[in-house]
């Protein structure tokens, strides 16, 4: 086992666990501000997905750009069926409510995007997936280095957001007490529906940045969502720290195993992972108490 | 007034007459049960095999055969035990058809089986290539495309005597379908003199193949990488093997190769990752024979485009059953003794004689293609 593999897997894992960080963002966002799970978060990341695709193709616009109309594409569609669907459902009182309609918001969001994409897969190409930079036995596409870029920026925006900005720290009073939030004069509606968009923004966004990488069709954002989820369990539900540090492990695992062990591995390894994290350490890898995750 | 009477009397009974009969004619219907993957990551070709379906039902009922009508019902079977054994169960019970075609994964084809047999519905399948599905054999289910050991048997003698090969290392999904053609070209590429470098498996869920590139990569000359896997994941292990530069579409010297997996149009959707890439497929656009050049003019005049092998074989199921009315079937006992005793059946994937087991004998229904530099295929006519 030579040096340069160990060295490309670890790469190959990052970029990998990037991918999956971008996805999982939203989900933590919007259990620590809501503490609900988002069912419908994977299909947020294939429309995302599609929109950067069709921006593409139709419009004849260029990757980077289209990766900005997933974000818009993701939000606006974020903001519609929380407005539409999920706030009047949650005034009702009963949290079951939004939770279960998340689910059937996925199925119809799925069965739409086949009735108007269809079944057949999409090969979604752009400039930078065959561009490949090779050093000392190396390679990495132009691709992943582009989904590093864009992750750690948009990290660092997101952080930056939550801790200076007054929204952001409104979000986060929100994500401490709603009430006592209510009564300093902010908005609890107004900062839900913040975060449901800015959530599915980053889902759209995370798609667009997916699409080259996984196989796309109207089920495409499923098939991460699960590895997502157990990303949001391992770094500690709605905790955005943990969830990045969650995603990268998870990435470099997937490496790893494929060329240790076997790649039908990875998802007991995983899961594993996951078992032994809700059995020895439930509060997730980065403990905090809830009201300081977001 | 009684001349009148009579004669309304005598219409009304011609009437009744004319009605019998249209509704005896309407009876006369072959009812066709489809088993297709029309979600999820197989539903590529269910999509495909629909357009196939309808293009024979249009030609079928312009005349019908014997006086007989074909009707289908698709079911949605998902590529999946569970939901094809549901949805096989539905057919039966609610449409109750004289004949069944589909599945096209292994593991879903292996499932319904059982329910079939039980049901005595006949049930054809084009795209199953698990060798279960006819060892040791359901008499009542019939395949018409070769099996993995038929596929895996010609492919690793093409491999060792045609291209050469001596290393490989195999990829494929971790199902029946492709475990066993993984195991079958082992078996018959070691019996060769070739040796195998690595079997790698993996989940439907997988979506980087960069990690499993690398791994290829690290394992120092490989001569040709036999893929089983669908569509989808297909064209992700294609792009990650050339940029990991192991094959020929990414400066390297491997070859890619499989069975029949992959649709036409796979290659120009990889770009120029697939460049080499030799695979068997059911359905060959050169075919001069008259069967195969008016399914291609039809299909292009139909739906202006050129048809895949999954177009193929769905309207090859169809006719199928159409030929087996022509000679005497009208039900589902008929029908099922009717596609045992085929002979020399010429369709447009190929000919079709079934064995004891209801497994197609005839292997020119194998057809291999490689990707050219310009992104088109070419066929190699090695059978």
């Amino acid at each position: 086992m030579t040096t340069t593999i160990v060295l490309q897997q670890a790469i190959n894992g990052v970029v990998l666990g990037s991918l999956y960080v971008l996805v999982a963002l939203g989900l933590t966002l919007i259990y620590g501000v809501l503490v609900q799970i988002n069912f419908a978060h994977a299909d947020f990341v294939t429309l995302g997905a599609f929109a950067a695709y069709f921006f593409m193709h139709l419009v004849g616009g260029g990757y980077i750009l289209s990766i900005a109309v997933a974000f818009v594409v993701g939000a606006a569609l974020g903001w519609l069926i929380n407005a539409a669907i999920f706030t009047p459902l949650r005034h009702k009182g009963n949290e079951l409510l939004p939770l279960i309609a998340t689910i059937g918001v996925s199925v119809m969001m799925q069965n739409l995007m086949l009735a108007w994409f269809g079944p057949i897969p999409y090969a979604f190409e752009t400039q930078y997936s065959s561009e490949v930079i090779r050093f000392a036995g190396i390679f990495v596409s132009w691709q992943s280095v582009i989904i590093i870029i864009v992750s750690i920026l948009t990290i660092a925006l997101l952080y930056a957001f939550m801790k200076f900005t007054f929204l952001g720290k409104a979000l986060r009073a929100v994500a401490q007490d709603r009430e006592t939030a209510g009564l300093m004069g902010i908005n609890p509606n107004y900062l839900i529906m913040l975060t449901f968009v800015i959530a599915s923004a980053l889902a759209g966004m995370g798609g667009a940045m997916l699409a080259p990488v996984l196989v796309l069709t109207p089920f495409a954002g499923t098939s991460v969502i699960v590895k997502a989820f157990a990303i949001v369990i391992i770094g500690g539900f709605g905790n955005v720290e943990g969830t990045i540090l969650a995603g990268l492990i998870v990435g470099l695992i997937e490496s790893y195993t494929t060329q240790f062990l076997d790649p039908g591995l990875i998802d007991i390894v995983v899961f594993a992972l996951l078992l032994v994290m809700l059995a020895i350490k439930p509060t997730g890898l980065i403990s905090e108490r809830r009201e300081e995750n977001v | 007034m009684k001349a009148l009477r009579t004669l309304f009397v005598s219409a009304a009974a011609v009437g009744l007459l004319v009605i019998g009969s249209a509704a005896q004619a309407q009876d006369k219907t072959i009812k066709i049960g489809a088993l297709f993957p029309m979600s999820g990551p197989g539903s590529y070709f269910g999509a495909q095999d629909k357009q196939g379906v309808e293009l024979a039902l249009e030609q079928l009922n312009k005349a019908g055969v014997n006086g007989y009508k074909f009707v289908v019902q698709y079911e949605d079977s998902s590529c999946s035990p569970l939901p094809a054994t549901q949805a096989a169960k539905r057919l039966i019970e609610q449409f109750k058809p004289d004949v069944i075609i589909g599945e096209e994964c292994s593991d879903a084809t292996l499932a319904v089986m059982p329910v079939v047999e039980q049901a005595k519905v006949p049930l054809l399948n084009a795209g199953s290539s698990s060798i279960k599905v006819t060892e040791p054999g359901n008499p009542w289910t019939f395949r018409i495309m070769p099996n993995e050991v038929m596929q895996g048997i010609n492919l690793a003698e093409n491999a060792s005597k045609r291209i050469k090969a001596e290393t490989a290392v195999l990829l494929f999904e971790n199902t029946n379908a492709g475990i066993g053609n993984a195991q079958v070209f082992k078996e018959n590429f070691t019996k060769h003199g070739g040796k195998v470098l690595a079997e790698i498996g993996f989940g439907r869920d997988v979506n980087d193949f960069t990690a499993i590139a690398t791994r290829v990569a690290g394992l120092g000359k490989v001569d040709v990488i036999p893929t089983y896997t669908l569509e989808g994941q297909g064209l992700k292990i294609t792009q990650a093997l050339a940029q990991a530069g192991v094959t020929k579409g990414g400066g390297g010297n491997a070859i890619q190769i499989g069975t029949i997996w992959l649709p036409f149009g796979f290659e120009a959707k990889a770009g120029k990752a697939a460049l080499g890439y030799i695979r068997i497929v059911q359905f060959d656009p050169t075919d001069t024979r008259d069967v195969a050049k008016n399914f291609a003019t039809a299909f292009k005049a139909k739906y202006n485009a050129d048809p895949t092998h999954l177009n193929a074989h769905a309207y090859d199921q169809v006719m199928l059953i159409a030929d087996v009315v022509k000679r005497g079937g009208k039900d589902a006992q008929s029908i099922r003794d009717g596609l045992a005793a085929t002979k020399g059946y010429s369709g447009v994937t190929g000919s079709v004689e079934f064995d004891k087991t209801n497994q197609n004998t005839k292997m020119d229904t194998i057809h291999y293609m490689e990707t050219k530099p310009d992104m088109s295929w070419t066929s190699l006519k090695w059978n």
